[in-house]
């Protein structure tokens, strides 16, 4: 939703070297970071069905409004942390580039967008799930619906920025034409938010160690607010 | 190709698998680092040319690049839907407020809105340079072997990302039909994807959770089974890529060569600019 479905070549070039350079240091961070937790192979072969099931639904068209997808980025920060999503969205863009959905030079700048959405997915959610002791869909709402708008925002900065090639308008200008996108794709994000409440809740209800990792500390959270609450 | 694809705008990954597999055109034959290495070039090429007439050279040699390949022209079009649909989407945007001569005028709500020659330049400029890339892409993987693939993903990317990479373009086979098949059993209730918000909503996530935590046992069962049979985070590159033979070197020192004279054109050079 809010991908940035800008093709090949609608970037100077040099903003296409910017963005997947500072892509490129963002992935090289993740990768330090994956590989310094010494991860187990296993959860190597969870991430990588995890992308597979996330590129299968992302093709999925809902036939509204000449067709929408889901993202799910925020919710693939909450199921496998922040670090993995984002070498997750990496491959995700690559195979999506691979089918002509987003261009290849814009691997960069998507990377950055998605990792964006399930860094802050990720840890809004532990806010509101651990410390606010909020239920599961709430968090999920809350954590998706604000990821998503603040990526709204980051994409119509970055191509306001980066200037659309041979459109020699402004860049107030673009980001004025822009700001429709922003304001549909932040209410898209809203409806993406409901979704990954419910799914966050089904996944809960019916394999809730899936969740583990991210609510960890949940239950000291959950037995404070009870002895607040009781008064002990 | 898949027992079903979703949709003909979708490219299936069985489909593009089977003719990178079974073919045997002069395109399948060439080295893969060759396809690859035009890919990044293509890219920049189309970015900095800006000539629309130049543009349409590029997108047919595209085109022949893949009719070489003697891949099915037809499905193209339909796999061009979604990038037209993302250029008209964003150009739209644009095509009405770029200064130029108006073609088209109409007064809406006491605002006078022009469609003019520069706008729609920019969206046929757009939409060329999307298609030349969109049409390439999918000749290289629809020529390219698995195992090639493979090889080229351990030689030019992190080995914990091209992991990452090769398992999930591995299960990617599995959980599209599956996704497919949640998505049959929701038609066959007679159920579709635009029926009432909030039931689309709880249906959606159905569908969605359901998948993942699918994907997630069997993620659990694969790495348990890939581990006792000595799997230990990496797999081995079968196939040895040959590198480019001097067609390859010629075709690609070409293409620089051709990126070169435009990004001289269009940055530093009035030489060549009435040429251009």
């Amino acid at each position: 939703m809010a991908h940035i479905h800008l093709e090949d070549g609608a970037l100077g070039i040099q903003w296409l070297v910017l963005w997947n350079l500072a892509a490129a240091a963002t992935i090289a961070v993740a990768i330090y970071l994956f590989g310094r937790a010494k991860p187990s192979t296993r959860k190597l072969a969870i991430a990588a069905m995890c992308i597979a099931v996330g590129f299968a639904v992302f093709q999925i068209e809902i036939p509204v409004f000449g067709g929408l997808h889901v993202n799910l980025t925020p919710f693939m920060g909450i199921i496998v942390g922040p670090v993995l999503g984002t070498m997750c969205v990496f491959v995700i863009n690559v195979f999506s580039a691979a089918v002509g959905h987003g261009g290849w030079g814009m691997i960069g700048m998507n990377t950055i967008v998605n990792a964006v959405e399930g860094v802050i997915g990720y840890y809004l959610y532990r806010v509101l799930r651990v410390r606010l002791a909020r239920s599961r869909f709430s968090s999920a709402f809350g954590a998706t619906s604000v990821a998503l708008a603040i990526s709204a925002v980051l994409v119509v900065l970055m191509v306001a920025v980066s200037g659309i090639q041979g459109s020699n308008l402004s860049g107030e200008q673009t980001l004025a034409n822009l700001t429709i996108l922003a304001i549909a794709d932040a209410v898209t994000g809203v409806a993406e938010g409901i979704l990954t409440g419910y799914i966050v809740s089904f996944i809960g209800r019916i394999r809730p160690d899936l969740l583990g990792e991210t609510e960890k500390g949940m239950k000291d959270t959950v037995s404070r607010h009870a002895e607040a609450s009781s008064g002990v | 190709m898949s027992r079903r694809s979703y949709s003909k705008h979708i490219p299936d990954f069985r489909f593009v698998t089977f003719f990178a597999e079974s073919g045997a055109s002069i395109v399948h034959r060439m080295s893969p680092w060759t396809k690859a290495a035009l890919l990044p070039l293509l890219v920049a090429l189309v970015t900095v040319v800006t000539d629309l007439y130049w543009l349409l050279a590029i997108f047919a040699l595209s085109i022949g690049f893949y009719a070489a390949g003697r891949l099915p022209v037809k499905v193209l079009i339909g796999w061009y839907t979604f990038p037209v649909i993302f250029v008209i989407t964003l150009a739209v945007l644009f095509m009405f407020t770029v200064p130029g001569e108006a073609l088209f005028q109409v007064r809406l709500l006491g605002t006078t809105i022009s469609l003019t020659d520069k706008g729609l330049l920019l969206v046929a400029t757009l939409l060329v340079r999307a298609l030349t890339v969109v049409t390439y892409s999918l000749a290289l993987f629809m020529t390219t072997r698995y195992n090639q693939i493979a090889h080229l993903a351990f030689r030019t990317m992190p080995k914990t990302m091209a992991n990452l990479f090769l398992l999930s373009y591995r299960f990617m086979f599995e959980t599209f039909d599956e996704v497919s098949d949640v998505l049959d059993a929701m038609h066959s209730r007679n159920g579709n994807l635009v029926k009432g918000v909030s039931r689309q909503g709880r249906l959606f996530a159905g569908i969605i959770g359901l998948a993942f935590v699918h994907a997630f046992e069997r993620g659990e069962r694969i790495g348990k089974a890939m581990e006792a049979r000595g799997w230990t985070g990496s797999f081995p590159i079968t196939d040895r890529v040959g590198m480019p033979g001097p067609g390859g070197y010629a075709l690609l020192i070409i293409a620089a060569a051709m990126l070169a004279l435009a990004s001289y054109s269009r940055y530093f050079g009035t030489l060549l600019k009435g040429w251009w």
